[in-house]
Order: structure tokens, then sequence, then C-alpha cells
């Protein structure tokens, strides 16, 4: 008894003290108002997470929360949240969502906790709400609710070997067809060497292809029906598949971001399509650091429309403690804590950390991050989030997507053969409510 | 009198049968409990779930067997049934050669080191996600250890994981490189136990030692051989471990056995219902296989 009331007291004296502390600055919010409850953040080990959860002790330290984390490769970590949703349970009071896969389909089924009110009336003063990327905001917002907090911007970009191109006699590629004029130079110049490597993998491909799909003017939907057998489909499709089966590695039908990056990283392919996240990866020893230029996806008949998503943080609509949540997803995307992951090259979804003194110190230090900047700001400001059709059942979509590019990389069908099976499928797809 | 003696005491011995009834029921009382909870329970509501129809936002509606006659008409999922027979067919084969084989091998050894035997034992040891993880990296045709093995050898490289016609038998060869060693362990076990009088006998009617294996032993190991086989067909015909850490059912389809299909059919595509039906009719198999292999076992007994 007597322990307790030390404690109760001992917690009333922090609680005080964290009052004393927020109306020191001039606003009535209490970053310690959750003190001693605890939080159950189901994150998915990538590096965003890895990155954010480097300060974990600083949330705890500030809020009094207890931070309790559970963390899962991403396909399993899904597969854990359908099963808690499916549940109704509160085991999971905040979740990593990608709002361009699954937004439409958690939504419906009511999985997010609408975060507008808390956005509103529960932000610490210096949270910035305004400067948090606008596209992103409304990519994660359904019938008017919002659904989960930008953590970060992402999409795939093109690293290539400069040292392999001077050599080859090959200049940055201008447009797509550029791309496969110098895979083609390069396979000649040196056969040891992959001349282009992307995702082959079949639920994996559709965030690289789409970039592929709009660059070439395409889109996955047109007048409600799938438009992959439409003239620009085709060529989308065409060409996306065949710089991997012409001009990839052997069993790049394998091959998604953990087999890229390591091909990349071993100095045996000159060009790589992959996620702007994965610049630690490729950059890990420093062997390609010298020798590496990035640039966005060059344009085709379309112009350049890079993919631009990110991956959001949300409160679940079954726990039982949204407000406490509210606050760790306030902390893990707020200025503070994304300039400090900005450093660990989690490309921040807000503009106004681009301009900060200590992220340029960061950028300026190696060309390559200079590089890496810009093609984010070309993602943020040109950028679209349409990976696979923007329709509820969208991860079963980029099956259907994945399957026309396997069958063409594969030789199993011919691009009209491999584009109608698909539409057939997906328009089917499309018309399930 | 007497009788009257005979029925008090048989009065008596029915009511303390009855007690003691009551507590052998009371003792398995746990145990039935969780039976019920653990085995019965998921099974039944697995079967209402397959009456049920879900749409991709988890609005659920009843559809009877609406979802038996989607399988009917589902091509994706004959190919998955052919899929995970051809797998099954040709992992039990390879294991049941390799396995006898091993162990023959091994029987003749008069001693095993501590070392040979646990290299022995450590495949099956092994999480089938580590040995998954270990074959991926060995056979990625880029960078892996295999085809640089086979090239250096003068051999042509192969796409191994990568290959549509290349997968099945690939899968099979990493189970069996897994499972061969246990099937070997369970046909020695079944080698120690057998009675030395008949090879005794053999060898005076001057039997050669191919003879000998083929009239005695094999014949003699056939039921130990059979629960191997039934170990070994519950496991293949739901196999999942391995071929989802290596392909997820790719390239393509061409490893989608059924129990990947409901897997992603259930928890990535939410069609819990459908997911619901495939698995059951693939629970329906792998029982009817049990149940054939265990009327088998009883014509071979000895």
């Amino acid at each position: 008894m007597a322990t307790r009331s030390i404690v109760a007291g001992f917690t009333l004296c922090v609680i005080a003290a964290g009052g004393v502390v927020s109306a020191a600055h001039g606003a009535d919010f209490d970053w310690q108002k959750f003190h001693g409850k605890t939080v159950t953040f189901l994150a998915n080990n990538n590096p965003v997470s890895q990155a954010l959860l480097t300060h974990k002790a600083d949330f705890e330290k500030l809020t009094g929360i207890t931070l309790k984390v559970d963390t899962y490769q991403e396909q399993q970590m899904r597969q854990r949240l359908v099963t808690v949703m499916n549940a109704h349970s509160d085991e999971a009071d905040v979740f990593m969502t990608l709002p361009s896969r699954e937004g439409a389909q958690f939504a419906a089924a009511g999985w997010y906790e609408d975060l507008t009110p808390m956005t509103k009336n529960e932000v610490a003063p210096d949270y910035d709400y305004a400067g948090l990327s606008r596209a992103l905001l409304t990519a994660a917002t359904y019938s008017g609710k919002l659904t989960s907090m930008p953590m970060n911007i992402e999409g795939p970009v093109l690293y290539y070997r400069t040292d392999i191109f001077k050599k080859c006699g090959v200049d940055q590629p201008k447009s797509i067809a550029d791309i496969e004029t110098a895979a083609k130079k390069i396979k000649a110049c040196d056969p040891s060497i992959t001349p282009f490597v992307s995702r082959g993998l079949k639920p994996a491909l559709p965030y690289t292809f789409s970039n592929f799909l709009h660059n070439m003017g395409g889109s996955y939907m047109v007048d409600g029906k799938s438009a992959l057998c439409t003239p620009k489909g085709k060529a989308a499709l065409d060409t996306y598949s065949r710089l991997l089966r012409d001009y990839g590695p052997p069993g790049v039908v394998n091959y998604s971001f953990p087999q890229i990056s390591a091909l990349y990283r071993a100095g045996r392919a000159a060009m790589d399509f992959e996620a702007s996240n994965e610049l630690r990866t490729v950059m890990e020893g420093g062997e390609r650091l010298q020798d590496t230029a990035l640039i966005p996806l060059p344009p085709g008949d379309g112009g350049q429309v890079p993919t631009a998503i990110g991956w959001g943080i949300a409160i679940s609509a079954y726990s039982k403690q949204p407000e406490a949540a509210w606050y760790f997803v306030q902390w893990a995307t707020s200025p503070t804590v994304q300039k400090m992951m900005a450093v660990q090259g989690i490309a921040p979804p807000r503009s106004s950390l681009a301009n900060d003194p200590d992220y340029r110190k960061w950028i300026d230090e190696e060309p390559v991050r200079k590089q890496w900047q810009a093609a984010l700001d070309v993602l943020a400001a040109k950028g679209a989030s349409e990976v696979g059709y923007p329709i509820v059942a969208n991860p079963e979509s980029r099956e259907f997507i994945g399957q026309a590019v396997q069958d063409l990389i594969l030789k199993q069908k011919t691009v009209d053969q491999a584009c109608a099976d698909a539409d057939k499928a997906l328009n089917t797809l499309i018309a399930q409510k | 009198m007497v009788a009257l003696e005979t029925a008090v005491i048989r009065e008596g011995e029915t009511s303390g049968q009855n007690q003691q009834r009551l507590e052998l029921a009371a003792l398995s009382a746990p145990a039935v409990l969780f039976t019920i909870g653990m085995i019965a329970f998921p099974v039944v509501y697995t079967v209402w779930l397959s009456f049920q129809s879900f749409s991709s936002t988890g609005k659920q509606s009843f559809v009877a067997f609406g979802n038996y006659a989607k399988l009917i008409s589902d091509n994706e999922f004959w190919h998955g049934l052919w899929v995970t027979l051809a797998l099954y067919l040709l992992s039990l084969l390879l294991q049941l050669v390799l396995g006898v084989w091993l162990a023959l091998a091994l029987f003749q050894a008069e001693r095993l080191s501590g070392i040979v035997r646990s290299l022995f034992i450590s495949p099956f040891m092994m999480p089938p996600v580590v040995a998954g993880m270990m074959w991926l990296v060995i056979l990625d045709p880029s960078l892996g250890a295999a085809n640089y093995i086979l090239t250096s050898i003068g051999l042509p490289s192969s796409d191994w994981l990568a290959s549509p016609t290349w997968v099945i038998p690939t899968i099979a060869l990493i189970d069996t490189w897994q499972w061969a060693p246990y099937v070997a362990l369970i046909v020695l076990g079944g080698l120690q136990s057998l009675p030395p009088s008949v090879y005794e006998a053999a060898q005076i009617d001057g039997a050669s030692p191919f003879k000998t294996l083929q009239r005695i032993t094999l014949p003699l190991l056939l039921p130990t051989i059979v629960t191997a086989t039934i170990l070994r067909s519950v496991d293949l015909l739901r196999f999942f471990d391995i071929i989802y850490i290596t392909t997820q059912g790719g390239p393509g389809n061409a490893s989608n056995t059924l129990n990947i299909y409901g897997f992603r059919a259930g928890f990535e595509f939410f069609n819990i219902g459908y997911a619901s039906a495939l698995m059951l009719t693939l629970t329906t198999i792998v029982f009817g296989a049990v149940l054939a292999f265990n009327r088998l076992r009883g014509a071979v007994a000895w």
C-alpha cells in the first residue's frame, strides 16, 4: 500500500512537473498526460521503423509512456495485423501501413481510427501539421477520414554506375528508350556485368513497373476498365519485361529489393531501378559511394510521372487508448524526430526539413546524397502514388500485373495474350464490391 | 440365498464401476476439453467459414456451397492440386529411395561417431525457414554457389528456383536434403529390429546379398517404410514453409501448391471463406491419404 501511494505520489509530481514544462512553453499541451500507460506498436522491420526505433528511449522519457514494439517482416506484419483486426483485438494500438497498397481496403474495413480530430485538438505547438506533405496526407484520406500520418517519402529511382558508363561510352539516360540503348551497349562492352536490374518478383514488381507505365503515358484504369491492353499499356509491359529478360540477371523473376541491392552493391550490375530507401543498403561498406549516380526514372512518351509513396503510421480502431496512441504517432511524425531520421537516410515527408542546416550538412557530405535529395524533390513535386489498381482490392490487383510481366519475362505468352488475360482477371476484380 | 448374495455383490461391483468410470471421466475431462477447444472447434469454425463469402472489405454473407462450386471452376485450384501432387510424389519417391539406401549403408557401418550422427540429423533439426534462406542463397542464379560449381566443372548453369520447369524438382531436392536423413533414421530403427535368424537361414541356403535384400530385408522392412511414408505424406501434402520462403508460389504460379494458394487467398487477399474451402479440401486429401496408408500398413504387417 505504502509503495503504491509513493508511486502514485511520484507520478503526480512528474505529471505536475510536466505540466509546468508545457505551461512554460505557453500552451496547454502536456506530453506527460498519459504517463504510465503502455502503447503497443506493430512495426514493419524496414529502414523507416529501424531509424525511428533508435529514438524509442527519447519517447519514453518525454511522455512516461512505455512503448511495446512488435516487429515483423512486411508480409508477416500484415498477416499479424489481419488476424488481430479480424478478432477486433486491441493488441495493436499503433501500426505501420502503406496507404497506396492497403489504404482503401483497411479504411473500408473500418480498421483505422480517424486522426482528423486529434491533429486539430491534441497537438504540441511545434508539430507543424501544415508542413507535412499535402499529397501524402491526401493519399491517406478516405471518405474524409485521415487514416495515417506520413512517416517518409520514397519511390523507385535509377542508381547507375558512372565508371561503367564512362568505360562503355554511355551517357546518362535522358529517356526510357535511352535505358535500353545503354543496356545494349553495356552488354556488348562488358558481358560480365548485368546491364539492368529491377523487380521481377510477382507481388513486388508493380512498385517499379508503375513508374514505367505512367512515364510511358499509360494508366491502369480507363473509364472503369482495366487498360493494360491499350497501346501504351502494352508498350510499358513490353519494355519493362524486355529490359529484365534481355538485360537482367538470370532468375530475375525471383528478384525483389534484397537481391537487387545485393547484386548492385557487389558491383555486378550497371543500372539498378529500386527504392530510394535502399540508398543506405546499397552504400553499405562504401564500395559504391564514389562510382554511383542517381536520378529519377527518365521520361517516356507520357513525360515524367515518378512513383512517390510513403509509409504511414496509423491508430487501430480497436485500440482502447487512442489518445495515448496518438501521442506516439504525433511524436513519431514530429519535425524533431523526422529530422533525426532524415540524417539516417529516411527522406522526410516535410519540405521544411530540406533546408535544415544539420540535414543539409549530411546531404553535402557525399555527391550521391545530393543527387538522392534532388531525385526525392522531383518525386515530391511530380509524384503519383498509384501502385497497382486504385480499387479496394489493390493488393490482389498487383498479383495480375505481376503475372503479366512474368509471363513476358519467361516468354510464356505474347504481349497481346498476357495483357488480355490480365485485363480479364482485373475487370472481374474491379467489378467485385 | 446364494443368488441373492451374488446379486448384492454384483450391485456393489456395478456401483463401484460406475464411480470408477466417473473418476476416469473427471480425470480425462481436461484432455477432452482441450481437444475440443484446440481441434474440434477450429475445424467446425473453418467449415462454417467455408460457407461464407467475404468481400474485400471484410463484409460477410452466407453462400452455402458457393465457395466449393467456385473451387471446381477455378483453374488455379486444379493447377494447385496438380502441383501439390507432383511435388508430393517426386519428393516422397526421392526421400524413400535415398532414406532406405542411407539406412542400409549406416546399418553396415559398425559404429557411428558422434560427429557423423550429428551431421546426419542436422538437416531436419534446422528450422525450415533457415533451410529455405540458405538454399535461396546457394541457388541464386547470379550470386549463388550452385551455379559457380556447375560452371567451374564445365556444366551449364541453371535458373533453379527461377525456372518454371525446374522449380518443382529443385524444391523436391531441397526437401529431400532435409528429410531423407529422417526417413533413414526410421528405417534404421526397423533394420535393427529384424530377426537375425532369417538372415542366418538365408546364409545357410547360400542366398546372394542382393537376393537377401530383395527377398528378406525389403519385405520385412515394409511396415517401417509405410510408417515413414505416412509421416512424410502428411508433411508433403501440406508443403508450405520452404516454398513460401523461396518462391512464394512462383515463378508465375509454377510452385503454387494448394496450401500456398489457400494461405495467400486468406491472409493476403482477405477471401477467408474461399481460403477455408480450399484448406478443408486439402485436409480431406491429407486425411484420405493417411487412411489409405493405414490400411496398407495393416496389409504389410508381419
